[in-house]
Parts: C-alpha cells; sequence; structure tokens
C-alpha cells in the first residue's frame, strides 16, 4: 500500500475516527490505557499514512519499516491504525482484550500483524529497536526503524543504556519518539520523578534532538523529515503532546492514564468527552 | 595440547568463531565481561563484525540480542549466571521468553565457580529461575566435548535457550563422537543398587564417585543431564525402578533445579526416595571449592556417602 498525499480534511477526520474507536474499544471492555493511546493519533497516523514504508498484506516483508510500540500499553491505537491499513480486519478491533483475543492490551509480536516487537515491561522496547536497527545495517538493509516511548517510561534505566547504546553505535537508522504528554500514572513527571531538562540530556547522550508539536500534522511530517536525514546518530524527537487529547473530559487529567467504565452511564460520559462523535464504528 | 585439557571458556570462543565461519548470522554479545567468557580477544579479533560489546548494560544486552534474533540474526549474550539470569530475568522473561525471540543466554562461572568474587556475584538459582520461564531452554554442560556439541546445537535449533558456561579447564568426561539430544540423559554408566543424577560442574565429581563405587562393589547408575529443561523423564523413572534410592548433586541451590525436577517427575510417575545435594538455600560467599563442599556437603565423599547410606535406607518395592 503506498503513502498517501496529505489532505488535512481527510486527516483531521481520520485522526477522529481512530480516537472515537479505540475509545470505544477501551471502554467496551471496560478498562484499559485510553490516555497515552489516544495522544498518539497524529504521530502514529503520519507514520504509517505518510512516512513508513509497509506491505500490509505481507507484514513480515523484509524491506519493511519498523516499527517498535515501546510504550506497548498504547497498544489500542496502533491495533487501530493497523486494522485501518489492512493488517488485518476491522472487526477484530471489537475482540481487544476479550478471552483468546489477538490484541491484547500490550503489544505482542506473536499475536497481531504488523507488531514488530512484543512490549509493555517498559524500558525493554528501545533496547528492542536497537538490535533491529543493528541488524539493519550489519544485514545492509534500508529500512528504518522508529520506536515510540513514553515520558514515564523515561524513567526505567535500560532506556538510557539503550541511549548510550545507539548513540556509541552510530544507529542513524534509529528514528525514536518520546511522546511527551507530562503525565504517568501517579501523577505529572515533574512531581513522580523529573526528566527535565529532557532535550539536553538526549542531546548529552550523543543524539540529534527534536522537538515536535505531536498534534500538528505540519510539525510532525517535517522533524520527522529532517530527523530522517541525520547521518552519523541517532534520531531523538520529543513529541509535546497533551495526553488523552481530544477528550474533553480526561484530557491533561492524571486519572486519563487507565480508565475504569464499570456502567454505561461512565461509558456516556466519557464517549460525549470526545469533541467528534459522528463516527460509524467498523465493528 | 589436547581439546579436553582447554579452558572451557577457549572451547566456547573457538567454537563460536567455527560457527561464525559457517555462518554469519551468529552473534556474540557480551557485557564488558568478554575477557572473563574467553570471546575477548578471541571473537573480537577474529570476527570483529559479529561481536558487539554492549558495556556494562546486561539488560539492554538481553533486549539488542531479541532485536537481532527478530531479524534472524542468532545471538548470544554471555555474563556471569547472576547478572544473565538473575539481573536481567525480567528482560529475559519478557522480550527473549514470552515473545519466544531466539536468543541464546550464555551464564559463565556457574555456582561455586565463582567462588573468589563472593556472594554478590555468585548464583545459585540460575537453572531454577530458568527452569520456570515457559519457552525457555536450559542446559548445563559437563566437558568441553558436550559445550562444543551444544553450542552446535543451539545455532540450529531457532529457540530461546540459557547454557551455564564453567570457565576452567573440566576433566574429560565424553569424547568427540558424542552429539548432544536435549530430549536424553546421558547415561554414564549402568548400575543396579543407587541411581546418582548430575549436571555441569558437578558430573565431573559423580562420575569419579559412580567408579570407585562401582570398584567398592556398590553398582551406581549415573545419569547426567546436559539438559535441565527439558528433563528426560523417562531415563529417570527407569533407573528408580532399577535402583529404587536416588541421590541428585548440582552446584546450585537444592531448591527448584535439578533436584527439584528429579522429584517432581519421580514423586508424579514413582514415588522414591531422593537426596539432594548442593547448596541449601544458602547465599554464596568468597570461599573455595572444598570450603564450600564440606560446609554444604556435597563434595565427592559426601556423594559417596549419601550413595551408600540411600542403598543401605532402600525401601524395597516402591509404590508406583
Amino acid at each position: 500500500m503506498g503513502k498517501e498525499r496529505f489532505d488535512r480534511k481527510k486527516f483531521d477526520r481520520l485522526a477522529q475516527e481512530i480516537r472515537y474507536i479505540t475509545t470505544d474499544m477501551i471502554c467496551r471492555y471496560g478498562q484499559g490505557h485510553l490516555g497515552g493511546s489516544v495522544d498518539l493519533a497524529e504521530i502514529v497516523i503520519t507514520l504509517y499514512y505518510r512516512i513508513m514504508n509497509i506491505r500490509p498484506a505481507d507484514p513480515q516483508w523484509g524491506e519493511r519499516d519498523r516499527l517498535v510500540l515501546s510504550k506497548g500499553h498504547c497498544g489500542p491505537i496502533l491495533y487501530t491504525i493497523l486494522a485501518y491499513k489492512g493488517f488485518f480486519p476491522k472487526s477484530w478491533l471489537a475482540t481487544l482484550n476479550m478471552d483468546g483475543t489477538r490484541l491484547p492490551s500490550h503489544v505482542d509480536q506473536n499475536q497481531t500483524p504488523g507488531v514488530d516487537i512484543t512490549a509493555g515491561s517498559l524500558g525493554q522496547g528501545l533496547s528492542c529497536a536497537c538490535g533491529i536497527a543493528l541488524a539493519g545495517k550489519m544485514n545492509r538493509k534500508n529500512y528504518r526503524t522508529f520506536c515510540i516511548i513514553g515520558d514515564g517510561e523515561s524513567n526505567e534505566g535500560q532506556i538510557w543504556e539503550a541511549a548510550l547504546f545507539a548513540s556509541h553505535n552510530r544507529l542513524d537508522n534509529l528514528l525514536v519518539i518520546c511522546d511527551y504528554n507530562k503525565l504517568q500514572i501517579d501523577g505529572f513527571t515533574e512531581d513522580v520523578l523529573g526528566l527535565e531538562p529532557l532535550t539536553e540530556k538526549w542531546h548529552s547522550f550523543g543524539w540529534e534532538v527534536f522537538e515536535m508539536d505531536g498534534h500538528n500534522w505540519d510539525d510532525i511530517y517535517r522533524k520527522i523529515h529532517k530527523a530522517m536525514t541525520v547521518k552519523g546518530k541517532p534520531s531523538m524527537i520529543i513529541a509535546h503532546t497533551i495526553k488523552c487529547k481530544g477528550n474533553r473530559l480526561l484530557e491533561n487529567k492524571p486519572e486519563c492514564h487507565y480508565i475504569r467504565v464499570p456502567d454505561k452511564d461512565t461509558y456516556r460520559k466519557i464517549m460525549d468527552g470526545l469533541v467528534y462523535k459522528d463516527v460509524q464504528l467498523p465493528y | 595440547m589436547n581439546y579436553h585439557e582447554m579452558e572451557m571458556r577457549a572451547v566456547y570462543a573457538g567454537t563460536l568463531n567455527g560457527l561464525m565461519d559457517e555462518n554469519p548470522h551468529v552473534i556474540c554479545l557480551e557485557a564488558d565481561l568478554g575477557k572473563s567468557s574467553g570471546t575477548v580477544p578471541e571473537v573480537r579479533e577474529k570476527h570483529p563484525d559479529n561481536f558487539i560489546e554492549c558495556g556494562v548494560c546486561e539488560a539492554n544486552m538481553i533486549g539488542i540480542a531479541a532485536g537481532l534474533a527478530k531479524e534472524g540474526k542468532i545471538p548470544f549474550c554471555a555474563s556471569f549466571t547472576s547478572f544473565a539470569s538473575r539481573r536481567a530475568y525480567d528482560q529475559v522473561s519478557i522480550s527473549v521468553g514470552f515473545a519466544n525471540n531466539n536468543v541464546k543466554i550464555v551464564g559463565t562461572a556457574p555456582g561455586i565457580t565463582n567462588g573468589p568474587n563472593g556472594g554478590t556475584h555468585i548464583c545459585f538459582q540460575d537453572l531454577a529461575i530458568m527452569r520456570a520461564m515457559p519457552n525457555m531452554h536450559v542446559y548445563s554442560p559437563c566437558d568441553v566435548y558436550e559445550l562444543r556439541s551444544i553450542l552446535r546445537f543451539m545455532v540450529k535449533e531457532k529457540q530461546p535457550t540459557y547454557m551455564q558456561l564453567i570457565r576452567v579447564k573440566v576433566g574429560k568426561i565424553l569424547d568427540t563422537n558424542y552429539r548432544f539430544n536435549p530430549e536424553k540423559a546421558v547415561i554414564l554408566r549402568e548400575g543396579s543398587d543407587v541411581t546418582l543424577v548430575s549436571t555441569g560442574y558437578m558430573t565431573q565429581f559423580a562420575y569419579k564417585v559412580a567408579n570407585e563405587l562401582s570398584s567398592g562393589g556398590i553398582s551406581v547408575d549415573l545419569l547426567h543431564y546436559p539438559s535441565v529443561k527439558p528433563f528426560d523423564a523417562e531415563t529417570l523413572i527407569q533407573s528408580a525402578k532399577k535402583t529404587g534410592a536416588v541421590v541428585a548433586v548440582e552446584n546450585q541451590n537444592i531448591i527448584g533445579g535439578l533436584g527439584g525436577a528429579v522429584c517432581e517427575v519421580l514423586s508424579e510417575n514413582y514415588p522414591t526416595r531422593v537426596k539432594r545435594l548442593g547448596i541449601p538455600d544458602r547465599f554464596g560467599e568468597v570461599a573455595s571449592e572444598q570450603y564450600f563442599f564440606d560446609k554444604y556437603g556435597f563434595g565427592p565423599e559426601h556423594i559417596a556417602r549419601a550413595c551408600r547410606d540411600m542403598m543401605k535406607n532402600k525401601v524395597k518395592g516402591n509404590s508406583a
């Protein structure tokens, strides 16, 4: 499937749909990681629709670009995109976390077509992404390895081990995006375990560092493209995002990290919080 | 120098070099202990493109290996058993075991062979915790021939594997014709009075004891388990049926390792008295091999005594 030409109206609409469906999937199950999933909509859409070389009918195509969702708990939004791109039927989306599902809460390379690496135990995905990027160089392949990490995830020491490794080995085929929504489970990142100055940290680890507005189509595309031209070192793009973006009830609230939906009233309230509602569910 | 006179780590490095000559996808990863596991300078110099130095980052090394494996490489990651198993256990569990990535983890200097480094570096539970991990295959070779054969097998089979690597010289037990089969225990001596079960480092002592006891009139059925998982239950059950008395000895905590596997199999299939020898649920300390043997009672003389005692106190007609 080819990359798509940017059409702001169409992409805005797509982001609305992706957010709506992802929220519905989580609510339908009754609980899940909502905030960090839906805040990725514009970034993941840009990657899968405008940047990455993929063949949904051949998920293991050797030349494809890889994506490691190191913040593996945000599987739901990735599943929605993968279904939209045709990696599997959209009807699967209704099975999120259900018994016997192929769409588990945390991404699993052995369950879901299009998922490149199992992740969920935080910090591990970035190391795996380094291994994939290194293999690309060893095998003289031209694919690029994208990896999305979380800001809370950046508390993990393993992130910084991988940061050292990637720059030491000049992995310029590795492009990492940090979803910097400034919230983690126990509160705001600066209250739980401060990351600032985050840009300087990555820079001092030998990475080329960019910052972008993680909800601005033009900025996302431009920064990713620019990062893809970097030679001799890995790139980090710190994406400033709003956790649970697009849901007026939960936006930027600590409780949006993991929601519980015990009854229909709660379900309705959360769905009513969405800015856009006229979406036809595909399942 | 004869092959069996080489240090085990030299055989590890030499075999890896040979495997890399045959298959360019074989990769050696180290976390700043390459000199200890024998790959520095041997592998690093002979195959610089297949050698990855990760620095003192065991967790990251496991993740790197998982990513490499996902792309078709065959990575061997080495570190002391304590770091390869205990320290990186969650990384091994998720990025290797759960994800079922074809990563080979090599735990060096197992148990008391890391005596000079003491309690922080000695690991007595790696066999137990690796055995308890789904998808993981757990091997512990007893000599150079078995080590070489296991390494060849590991390259061939696409599956997560943990292998203990003794660094030092070990006496010759097997020979150049030996072929590793993870489904089969190696019957090093056939006997009818008592079953002696061992793995890895302790097999050389068990072998010596079995020979001595046999010349003294006690017939020992000596079963060496190069693979603790999968575990060849059938050979053990048949031996227990024959002897009615079992002694298990290992360079590990007696909880959960080889002795644990022996007890699990026999209690479910052919209840038989078992004496487990090894470390009785203690951490390590700076000490010599003899000190550990004497303190915890699992050296050659203790193994011999346990075999004699078990034989004497045998309950005839085990239930089954």
